[in-house]
């Protein structure tokens, strides 16, 4: 038996605690290890620490958002309900849904948002959020020209429109009174335009704080608990998403 | 009905995604031991989720495609964060230099002591490990997570299992001496 324990290696114990082997090595398996004390000894060991690292991460430490994040989404399930039938009434923009798929560059989300533009669906009300993730000056210039534009031609066309562009990483220094190259601009756009939001991740702001960075926001900017979070909840509220 | 069908299907995948929150997290911190980083992390795999929907070839691959996502994510971290030649070092990196709360509490509670432990495993083998412990994933789920073979798994999770019992044996606190030995009277 001595022998068995020098033959069966450490891989196939391990698969074998891994639940890996298929039908016939886990009978040889368990042969072996009925007649071998040392291997009983060697799977004891595995098994001990397997459990040993499911406890040790059974609850890793959080920053605390977990119970706030839960109770936003069963609330906002409720809405996406709602929406849900409006959107089955409505139907025309219905293909909306889907349109966050499968986009990454500049160009695309210009084509993205004059295809928003370009649609007519007559009285219809539209919601988009923009998620803005990089400090790159030229993107944000992009969505910022094209926001614009969007909410100048529904202004024109009767067309009720709501756009939320939504910061994070860093992407929040568009939002920062101190950083932002378009400081200016956004305080006359959220003047003209009351359907125009402007939200900054919670979460990065605290990063920054924490690492020294006094951060000023613009007036008027809200902050998420996290960009990710504010754009689920946007998201189950049947808004159309895009990133920049 | 077809945009209703559309539609139902996009709010479960974010359901889907939502309920995946917890896992992903788990295993970003055993990766990273590090709240902060591995919140960061699982946003941005989220991120690139709801991104990249279309690509997610099949309802019952969402799982190991989410932690596929997480791998390139930790990838791109050490990328941005990390001054090394090579991407595939970040198999062989250790964290011995850094301080953790975990190292501090290594000798007096076990779940300190584990998790520095994993801590001080190589990269590669930390992640082989810990998606196999904790999310239960199979050798051949692992090896195309990580893209590599399912041999290269079974190695290093041989070894991330040899170097923690070894590690977990030095940490253990020590005994006191017995103060007085039983002499042997004739």
């Amino acid at each position: 038996m001595k022998q068995d324990d020098q033959v069966v290696s450490d891989e196939f114990l391990n698969a074998f605690v891994d639940d890996q082997l298929d039908g016939a090595e886990k009978s040889h398996a368990f042969d072996a290890i009925e007649h071998d004390d040392g291997l009983k000894e060697r799977v004891c060991e595995l098994r001990g620490l397997k459990e040993r690292m499911r406890h040790a991460y059974e609850h890793p430490p959080t920053q605390g958002r977990s119970a706030v994040k839960g109770r936003r989404l069963r609330a906002s399930h409720l809405q996406a309900l709602a929406a849900c039938l409006l959107l089955c009434i409505g139907g025309a923009s219905g293909w909306f849904a889907h349109i966050w798929t499968g986009m990454g560059s500049d160009r695309e989300m210009v084509r993205l948002l004059q295809s928003v533009q370009r649609n007519d669906v007559g009285t219809e009300s539209q919601k988009i959020i923009v998620h803005v993730g990089s400090p790159n000056p030229v993107r944000l210039k992009t969505a910022l020209d094209e926001t614009e534009s969007l909410l100048d031609s529904s202004r024109r066309s009767g067309r009720k429109l709501q756009i939320e562009i939504v910061a994070n990483g860093g992407g929040v220094d568009l939002l920062r009174a101190d950083v932002s190259p378009y400081a200016q601009r956004i305080g006359l756009m959220q003047e003209k335009y009351p359907n125009l939001g402007f939200i900054a991740c919670g979460q990065t702001i605290n990063k920054l704080r924490k690492k020294g960075v006094d951060v000023q926001l613009l007036p008027h900017t809200g902050i998420a608990s996290s960009a990710l979070d504010q754009i689920t909840l946007r998201l189950k509220q049947d808004w159309v998403y895009i990133r920049v | 009905m077809k945009i209703l069908s559309l539609f139902c299907r996009s709010h479960v995948f974010h359901d889907q995604l939502e309920q995946s929150r917890v896992r992903l997290y788990r295993v970003a911190y055993s990766w990273s031991h590090d709240a902060a980083l591995a919140d960061d992390l699982v946003q941005e795999t989220l991120s690139k989720a709801l991104k990249n929907a279309s690509q997610l070839r099949a309802p019952e691959l969402l799982n190991s495609w989410l932690f596929s996502i997480l791998t390139n994510c930790w990838r791109d971290h050490f990328r941005q964060h990390r001054e090394m030649a090579d991407i595939d070092e970040i198999e062989d990196y250790r964290c011995m230099h850094e301080t953790t709360p975990e190292d501090e509490h290594a000798q007096t509670q076990i779940v300190g002591r584990v998790r520095g432990a994993v801590a001080k495993l190589a990269m590669g083998q930390r992640q082989v490990l810990t998606l196999v412990d904790l999310e239960e994933f199979s050798y051949a789920e692992v090896a195309a997570i990580l893209e590599i073979p399912v041999g290269t798994v079974m190695s290093r999770l041989c070894r991330a299992r040899r170097a923690l019992k070894e590690m977990l044996q030095e940490l253990a606190p020590v005994q006191s001496a017995p103060i007085s030995q039983i002499r042997r009277i004739k």
